[in-house]
């Protein structure tokens, strides 16, 4: 309220302001009168050097001369002077003022501002004021003592998970590195750090991070942050079958009220529902909060993005990787007969094709396609270079 | 709400140089003096808005209000106070309020002081300002706010670019801006005059202490940034000919020459048409130089915050103020009539000298700073244009300007005698040449060209000081009289010669620190000795310490002469905790105008060196560098002086004194 | 001389001098300024050693190898190629594996190995050399914003 009464002051001063010479009635003033006052002080300078003797007689009155010259012009000039005027135009422009002043400014802050919100100065935002010596001090203190014994892994353990919080990723990369240096390899350290790397690379899961949860789960099986990382890559490749199972194994070991249970129920809804929807899953990412705020660092956050597939299937025993990725690229290469407009997906295709070793299959992709990107659209062209890369040969010009 | 209201009055601030945009213009026209006052509140109404709006900006850096996105991701709350103020202008978005705060600052200045000046003149020059002003106040809401808010507030910031945690980029930038920004008076009072079609003595008159406040402040500024430069980043270097530099350093040029050209408008009402296109054109080099240091479109080591959508933003503005202004001038200049006669050889004829060597050193530094620009984008090949290029064009173009430079004030207006200057600076000229051979006797193995480099520096000083001795009649005349003409001659002459005489000093260093400059870079174990410009330095060893938001590794020097230790040097490699960003901070001794400075490089590591406390070090002998900076100071003295000239001080002379001198014509 | 001699005079006189200016900045702009190269620019087209480039890419990691005293050899790479880097000096702060550098000199006769007399790398430390930045986006290496393909 106390904004808003003084903003409204504020306006109403600028406009009075403004519109007091336009209310006032003025005297008429010559023009010429300034330029008259500059060349008679110039005459008086000629005066004062010559005097002084730093000109001598003859340029004086050159200059003399050349300046009365001036002088005249002014003086004739100066009869044009200005008028009292007053009428239409200076109400137009009261009115203008009067409109346009108000108007921008709250039309303009209402639109930009954010009037309900108050200033939070550090001072005033840790509550108690034996906690303002709080978070940041007693980060800053632990920082100074890290400097003097940058050994002393426990301090590094503590310090991790707060950079996390604080989004100060960097530094928290390098604190939980420094940990396991010291302390040795942790599933909590490991995945802190994995979670760390999906932060600092908004939510995507990253080969480096996969393999951070994956070592965490070697070391404890039942850790839920790892398990759950590792169901979202699932989800992030495309890989909703598994992703699901993940879930589920996850939701039955996890107590109901564990915090990250919201995100996990929502996410086996969404994919439950895709599959319904679809026969089959597709690739459908929950929006999560982002993990960058102030909340529980064991609410995660994911979105998605295509990442390498062979390196996910690694994980899994030889025989059911063979048989998950047959049948994998057999639902991708059909959901693409269906709907070839997915370059992503004909890429994605391509690729497993060549890893299966099915060079003949992986041209039919291509050439199916650039059916439906030509090539000299973008995606033409990048699937071409994926092609060379894979080494599958493009089929001839004419042929499209 | 502090804050939020700063944000409402920056609004306010838009609406009300709007208002100034439009009703003086149409008050002008029409000769109605009621719609051209509204200029004076608005003036000061649109300077006190955005005034209020900075100080509240400052509050939430000083109180660490992380609500702010702005202070959030260039401050830290445990910060030095000092830091957190400069910090409001150490990134772009508070940049750029500054440079409004300085706009609308002059714009006010005009109000207040400039009730000498036509009602029409002046509502023009405020309408114009408030032009300028509105088009970037419209750029700081629409692209870069810096009252955009987070909710909810992270608890920390993210700190601001160590680099920038130091005194000289605390008051450098303002400094900077002043200049810059201070041109765009001189850019107001064109276009006015254009608008009105009156350009005569009497605007010369008007523009010329802005020109001379604007050019001091600019002096000021680059000098410090270059210093800066010199002892911050730790390369020994004091100029780069690095885009952000010419940026600064083309509005110099354009403004010197403006300088020089309006004292020939104002005394002959020669030089009318160049002159007003000096003065668009000076502002238009500063706007450039905003748009290349903003746009991120040159690389440069001194660009920080950058943004390809908000250069394009700036360009906007860029075409339409210069396009505007030069249209405007092409369809009013053909209406001006060329003033006073002069022969070549006279005063007028050595300041278009000076304008013709100025504009086109001017010419050179933009081709060399933009050609990377234009070739990336028409062939696509990538440049970069060192200091090679801008020694080989810029040096040469200086040169005759420079050896030119003591004549100018020793001639005559109108017809003037290049003999008799010449005779009447026979002495300086020999005892420049005199400094110049004991250059080379004892700086043995100099370069001739270096002792001819000294030479021209002496000429200058002493070419300075020749035109004061003769204004003052010295020799001439007994002492007491020499003395009392000397206190009377007017502060401008005073000023214009202290310039000259700065300028030489800074030539002098420049060339004392290029020629005779030693450079040494070498390992150097602790107790090691190595010999620096007739100094013995001693590498003491290393040590570790920690600052409020570092840590940092200092190496010990002790500096000795003839076996006594003289003083001990400190030089460090630090790192900054909240950015993992490592600086090196060099370590000075200044003796005299000249300097030792050492710089460290990397520990070694392999070799049998390794682990012994080893370290690369870098160890320069600068001769005469401080006075690269010293010049500059007596140059930025020498504005000051000149302003303080009673007949420059701000618009026309006070009533009552034109009053004494029309009752006594004949003092 | 008549006043139109006089002033045809300072005219020519002012032409000249921005003709030398002008032929200087010609000259200057053939012979003093650098070119900026790509590893893969080199590997397309070799540069006739001698000749003065910019040469700018990510430091691989692990490349850094340093000799006695100042030198120091480490290789420049943009996602395609990778150019071999001898350089004797001192090294700037932010010298560091998979940071973006420019490093200015020239290839020796005779020898793969680019000779380096500076190098540079911004004090920010998001510093990308624009050129660099370009670079790598046209290599597709470049993460920065949005995303690789």
């Amino acid at each position: 309220m106390m904004f808003w009464v003084l903003a409204a002051i504020l306006t109403a001063v600028v406009t009075i302001a403004l519109l007091l010479p336009l209310a006032r009635r003025v005297p008429v003033v010559a023009g010429g009168d300034h330029d008259v006052e500059v060349y008679s002080d110039q005459l008086s300078e000629v005066d004062r050097d010559s005097n002084a003797g730093l000109i001598d007689e003859a340029e004086a009155e050159y200059a003399r001369a050349e300046i009365a010259r001036r002088l005249l012009r002014a003086d004739r000039r100066s009869d044009a002077g200005i008028e009292e005027r007053s009428g239409r135009m200076r109400r137009v422009a009261q009115v203008g003022v009067i409109v346009a002043v108000p108007a921008i400014a709250m039309g303009a802050y209402l639109t930009a501002g954010s009037p309900g919100l108050p200033d939070q100065p550090l001072a005033s935002r840790a509550a108690p004021p034996s906690e303002r010596s709080g978070p940041e001090m007693l980060i800053a203190q632990a920082e100074a003592h890290l400097a003097d014994n940058p050994d002393d892994g426990r301090g590094w353990d503590v310090l991790a998970p707060i950079y996390l919080r604080m989004g100060r990723f960097d530094d928290a990369e390098m604190a939980y590195a420094n940990a396991m240096r010291i302390l040795g390899p942790s599933a909590e350290r490991h995945s802190g750090y994995g979670e760390t790397l999906v932060a600092a690379a908004g939510g995507v899961i990253s080969e480096e991070a996969r393999i951070a949860f994956q070592s965490a789960r070697e070391l404890e099986p039942d850790e839920p942050k790892a398990a759950f990382y590792l169901a979202m890559a699932l989800v992030q490749e495309g890989r909703n079958e598994r992703a699901l199972q993940a879930f589920e194994d996850l939701a039955e070991t996890s107590p109901p009220d564990a915090p990250w249970m919201e995100v996990v129920d929502a996410q086996i809804a969404t994919l439950d529902r895709e599959r319904s929807a679809t026969g089959s899953l597709t690739l459908a990412p929950l929006e999560l909060p982002n993990l960058a705020g102030s909340q529980e660092p064991s609410a995660p956050s994911g979105s998605s993005a295509p990442s390498d597939e062979a390196a996910a299937i690694q994980s899994m025993p030889e025989s059911e990787r063979r048989e998950m990725i047959v049948g994998m690229v057999e639902s991708l290469d059909a959901r693409l007969r269906e709907n070839p407009d997915n370059a992503d997906g004909w890429m994605r295709l391509m690729r497993s094709y060549s890893v299966l070793g099915r060079d003949d299959a992986a041209n039919d992709a291509l050439t199916r396609a650039l059916e439906a990107f030509p090539r000299d659209s973008e995606q033409g062209a990048a699937l071409l270079a994926l092609a060379s890369e894979l080494g599958i040969d493009a089929p001839a010009e004419e042929a499209q | 709400m502090i804050v939020e209201l700063g944000h409402y009055a920056l609004i306010v601030a838009l609406a009300t140089a709007l208002v100034q945009s439009v009703v003086p213009v149409i008050g002008a026209r029409r000769g109605d003096l009621a719609m051209m006052n509204v200029a004076h509140p608005a003036a000061i109404a649109s300077f006190l808005l955005v005034l209020l709006s900075f100080g509240a900006l400052t509050y939430a850096y000083v109180t660490s209000d992380f609500s702010v996105q702005n202070v959030y991701e260039n401050s830290h709350s445990l910060k030095p106070l000092i830091f957190k103020i400069s910090g409001v202008w150490g990134n772009h978005e508070g940049s750029m309020v500054l440079w409004i705060l300085i706009l609308v600052f002059f714009s006010a200045l005009v109000a207040t002081f400039g009730g000498n000046l036509p009602a029409t003149l002046r509502a023009n020059v405020l309408a114009v300002q408030a032009w300028i002003t509105s088009a970037f106040l419209f750029f700081v809401l629409l692209t870069s706010n810096p009252f955009a808010r987070i909710a909810p507030a992270p608890m920390e910031g993210r700190d601001l670019n160590p680099i920038l945690q130091d005194i000289g980029l605390a008051i450098h930038p303002p400094l900077l801006y002043l200049g810059y920004v201070g041109f765009s008076i001189c850019f107001s009072f064109a276009i006015a005059a254009l608008m009105d079609g009156r350009i005569d003595a009497a605007w010369a008159r008007w523009v010329r202490p802005w020109t001379l406040a604007a050019w001091t402040f600019l002096t000021a500024g680059i000098s410090m940034g270059s210093y800066w430069a010199y002892y911050e980043l730790g390369w020994g270097g004091w100029w780069f000919w690095d885009p952000v530099e010419n940026a600064s350093f083309m509005p110099w040029l354009a403004g010197t020459a403006l300088l020089h050209s309006a004292l020939v408008m104002e005394k002959r009402e020669a030089l009318r048409i160049w002159t007003v296109l000096l003065a668009i054109l000076t502002f238009s080099l500063s706007l450039l130089g905003t748009f290349l240091v903003r746009s991120g479109v040159l690389t440069s080591v001194h660009t920080f915050a950058s943004d390809p959508t908000r250069g394009v933003f700036i360009l906007g503005i860029l075409v339409l103020f210069i396009g505007g202004a030069l249209s405007l001038f092409a369809l009013r200049a053909a209406s001006l009539k060329s003033g006073g006669l002069f022969q070549p050889i006279s005063r007028e004829g050595a300041l278009v000298f000076n304008n013709l060597f100025l504009t086109t050193a001017t010419a050179t530094v933009l081709i060399g700073t933009l050609y990377p620009l234009l070739l990336e984008s028409l062939t696509g090949e990538k440049i970069s244009v060192g200091p090679p290029f801008f020694n080989l064009t810029f040096g040469p173009v200086m040169l005759p300007l420079l050896l030119a430079v003591p004549f100018g004030p020793l001639l005559a207006w109108k017809r003037g005698d290049l003999i008799g200057a010449a005779q009447r600076l026979y002495m300086a000229a020999g005892l420049s040449l005199l400094a110049g051979l004991a250059a080379l006797y004892f700086a043995t193995g100099a370069p001739v060209l270096a002792a001819l480099g000294i030479a021209l520096g002496f000429f200058l000083v002493f070419g300075a000081l020749t035109d004061l001795a003769l204004r003052s009649g010295l020799g001439k005349t007994s002492l007491a009289v020499s003395w009392k003409r000397f206190a009377g001659l007017p502060r401008s002459t005073l000023g214009g010669a202290l310039a000259h005489l700065g300028l030489g000093v800074s030539v002098l260093g420049i060339v004392g620190v290029t020629a005779f400059e030693t450079e040494q870079v070498r390992e150097m174990s602790p107790g090691e000795v190595t010999e620096a410009g007739g100094y013995t330095l001693r590498f003491d060893g290393m040590e570790p310490a920690v600052g409020p938001n570092y840590t940092e590794d200092v190496g010990h020097f002790t500096v000795l002469v003839d076996g006594e230790p003289l003083a001990r040097m400190d030089s460090a490699k630090r790192l900054y905790t909240a950015r993992r960003m490592p600086t090196t901070e060099a370590g000075i001794l200044t003796r005299g105008v000249n300097q030792l400075y050492v710089s460290l490089g990397d520990p070694v590591e392999t070799g049998e060196a390794a682990g012994s406390g080893t370290i690369v070090v870098r160890v320069w002998w600068k001769p005469m560098v401080t006075l690269i900076w010293y010049g500059t100071i007596i140059m930025a003295a020498g504005g000051i002086i000149s302003l303080s000239d009673r007949r420059l001080r701000v618009g026309a002379p006070s009533r009552s004194r034109r009053a004494r001198a029309a009752m006594e014509p004949a003092e | 001389m008549t006043r139109k001699q006089k002033r045809l005079a300072v005219i020519a006189g002012g032409m000249g001098v921005i003709a030398l200016a002008a032929v200087l900045v010609l000259v200057a702009l053939r012979d003093e300024i650098v070119f900026f190269h790509s590893p893969s620019d080199i590997a397309a087209e070799p540069v006739t050693p001698g000749t003065r480039i910019r040469l700018g890419g990510l430091v691989v990691a692990g490349s850094i190898e340093r000799g006695g005293g100042t030198e120091v050899r480490f290789a420049v790479e943009d996602g395609a190629s990778t150019v071999a880097v001898a350089y004797d000096g001192i090294l700037p702060d932010l010298f560091r594996e998979g940071q973006g550098v420019i490093t200015e000199g020239s290839f020796q006769p005779g020898s793969d190995t680019f000779v380096a007399d500076s190098v540079l790398a911004k004090h920010d430390e998001n510093y990308m050399p624009k050129e660099v930045a370009d670079t790598l986006k046209s290599q597709g290496v470049w993460q920065g914003e949005g995303e690789a393909n």
